[in-house]
């Protein structure tokens, strides 16, 4: 067993336990350093990662925590993310009691998120997501003083728990059937699992937990209340970390678990895709306060996702990779410029939006890029993320024409985004007679976070190879048989 | 009568039912969660009773995580329940009505 490869998982939670105790002899006024502190030791954490790149494919824990290129790929998508939220968060200070206890948080959730990217068992899966999930309980109710937040809480909770149950079931009818709860062991034998109807109603139920937190139609229904009740530190953090930590496990068992189960259900993922992308862009259409628009255009956001898994090509995993990069960036930037028109009285309607053109350029320009951005109007990031995949549902054309009624559908609903992302460019630009007309202050962390997202939106859009690149590399191992020596080693164990 | 596997398998759906009606049914969010539990403690009985009838000890072990989790999203519940009724003086999902478009 190799428990070194966990480095990574564990400094963050002994960090995340430092800055607890930390919080403790720190005076209040001072708390925002704590999340410089935590941020610079992700930083750290990163280059650390960084460096431990290079080897191979390696498990711990018999079989259950597995390193590959795929997980070091979305663990670095997941660390970025978190600091960017935690200095989001850092102007965002005064209005979340006891900020202390909110940054330990966020760094146990990215915990969990590192630890998902690398379950190689049901059990670490579930473990994993729970402690993301229950994490992010107490971030969306952060704001215990304002009753949205309280009630946004709890509606998380409800539905988090519903999904949690749905697929501990489900994990139990796969215990059942295939009398292991390890990735390789039932990738080895998934042609005979898959005629087994107890092991594909417990996968079906399984993917009902991953739905909910991807906020794939019909498990969407949380996502609008969550996004608009939440803290907007917290909203970001959901729109990008939780969401990436849904599709990398979506991603492992569809590519490398079941894929000959999956490929069997192209269509039925082809349908969730359609529904969620159609879902997202009408509601969307509607929507007065920001945060809730983002919460639909998250959804649309999976919709599109949801064709690259459906496509279960290696086109369609780059292409998940490369758009959820591009996602994360864009997102991120959005959700920082919302963070500071939005704090100062705690107002998310689109009207807090207007005249910011005049009020604060840059600030607008940002806004107004990543808006461009989510759009999907070329060179950025984006657009080639759409575009690419698009183009693996329409290489999956032959062998079922849904496949072009699904690109269909998502070009339509990219023409309805086009409509309600730039209705707040309209109001950004185009001010209403009423405009309060107050300047609004970007402190300094938050403003290197912005420029740095700003900065991947360009470089993500503007030299696609580069990224392309390393998200082939992480999917090239998907789908390879499973090594040999190493399930045998476990069959040797168990008996 | 001989219990078997699928005697334990019929009372562990029929509990995750009658969970998922609590879920559905029930307005009160004490009773929710109270269903909720009952879900996730139908999960339980299958994995034990997979693990009895399969002789793989591994299906206990899941049952134990499963606990401490519910323990934890328990405890997080309360605590948001507790925090809701103080501001507004009540736990019914119906007065759960300040977000809407």
């Amino acid at each position: 067993m190799n428990s070194s490869l966990l480095a990574i998982e564990f400094l963050v939670v002994v960090l995340g336990l430092g800055i607890l105790l930390a919080d403790l002899w720190i005076p209040s006024g001072a708390r925002r350093g704590l999340a410089y502190a935590a941020a610079t030791g992700l930083l750290l954490v990163l280059t650390l990662h960084g460096g431990a790149l290079a080897p191979g494919d390696d498990t711990a824990f018999g079989g259950m925590f597995l390193v590959d290129a795929l997980a070091n790929y979305f663990k670095t998508l997941f660390i970025v993310a978190t600091i960017a939220v935690l200095l989001i968060s850092s102007g965002y200070a005064d209005r979340l009691d006891g900020y202390g206890e909110y940054v330990a948080l966020t760094l146990f959730a990215l915990a969990g998120m590192l630890l998902a990217a690398s379950a190689n068992d049901f059990i670490l899966m579930f473990v994993a997501l729970e402690l993301v999930t229950v994490t992010f309980y107490v971030l969306v109710s952060f704001q215990r003083r304002r009753q949205s937040s309280l009630e946004a809480g709890v509606k998380y909770l409800i539905f988090g728990a519903l999904a949690a149950a749905f697929m501990v079931y489900g994990i139990a009818l796969i215990f059942g059937s295939a009398n292991t709860t390890n990735f390789y062991e039932i990738a080895s034998r998934q042609a005979e699992l898959g005629k087994s109807p107890v092991f594909v109603i417990g996968l079906l139920l399984t993917l009902v937990g991953l739905g909910f937190k991807i906020s794939a139609f019909p498990f969407q229904m949380w996502t609008p209340d969550v996004y608009q009740g939440a803290p907007v530190p917290t909203t970001a953090f959901l729109a990008t970390g939780s969401k990436a930590a849904g599709f990398v496990l979506l991603l492992r068992l569809a590519y490398s678990v079941v894929p000959e189960v999956m490929a069997r259900w192209s269509h039925l993922l082809l349908g969730f895709a359609m529904a969620t992308m159609l879902y997202g862009s009408f509601a969307a259409l509607a929507q007065r306060s920001v945060k809730r628009l983002m919460g639909y255009s998250s959804i649309a956001n999976a919709g599109y996702l949801l064709l690259g898994i459906g496509a279960t090509n290696v086109t369609g995993s780059t292409a998940i990779l490369y758009f959820l990069s591009g996602y994360v960036f864009t997102t991120l930037a959005a959700f920082a410029v919302i963070s500071r028109v939005t704090v100062q009285d705690d107002n998310d309607d689109i009207s807090v939006f207007a005249g910011l053109g005049n009020r604060s350029p840059l600030l607008a320009a940002a806004m107004t890029l990543a808006l461009v951005s989510l759009a999907g109007i070329p060179p950025l990031a984006g657009f080639f993320g759409k575009f690419y995949l698009f183009k693996a549902a329409l290489l999956q054309v032959p062998t079922s024409p849904l496949f072009l009624v699904a690109v269909l559908i998502a070009c339509v609903s990219v023409v309805l985004s086009l409509y309600y992302y730039f209705n707040i460019i309209r109001v950004m630009y185009w001010p209403a007679q009423d405009a309060v007309d107050r300047p609004v202050t970007v402190p300094m962390a938050v403003g290197i976070s912005l420029a740095a997202c700003l900065a991947g939106i360009l470089v993500v859009g503007i030299f696609p190879s580069g990224v392309i690149g390393l998200a082939h590399e992480a999917v090239a191992g998907l789908g390879t048989p499973a090594p040999e020596m190493h399930v045998q080693a476990h069959h040797a164990a168990a008996h | 009568m001989i219990v078997g596997l699928h005697h334990y398998l019929v009372v562990s759906a029929l509990l995750f039912s009658l969970g998922l009606f609590g879920v559905l049914a029930r307005r009160n969010l004490l009773v929710i969660y109270m269903s909720l539990e009952l879900m996730l403690n139908a999960a339980n009985l299958a994995l034990v009773a997979f693990s009895r009838y399969n002789a793989n000890l591994k299906g206990q072990v899941m049952v134990f995580f499963i606990i401490t989790v519910a323990a934890a999203e328990v405890a997080v519940g309360l605590a948001l329940i507790v925090a809701l009724y103080r501001r507004r003086g009540t736990a019914h999902v119906e007065d759960l009505n300040s977000l809407r478009l």
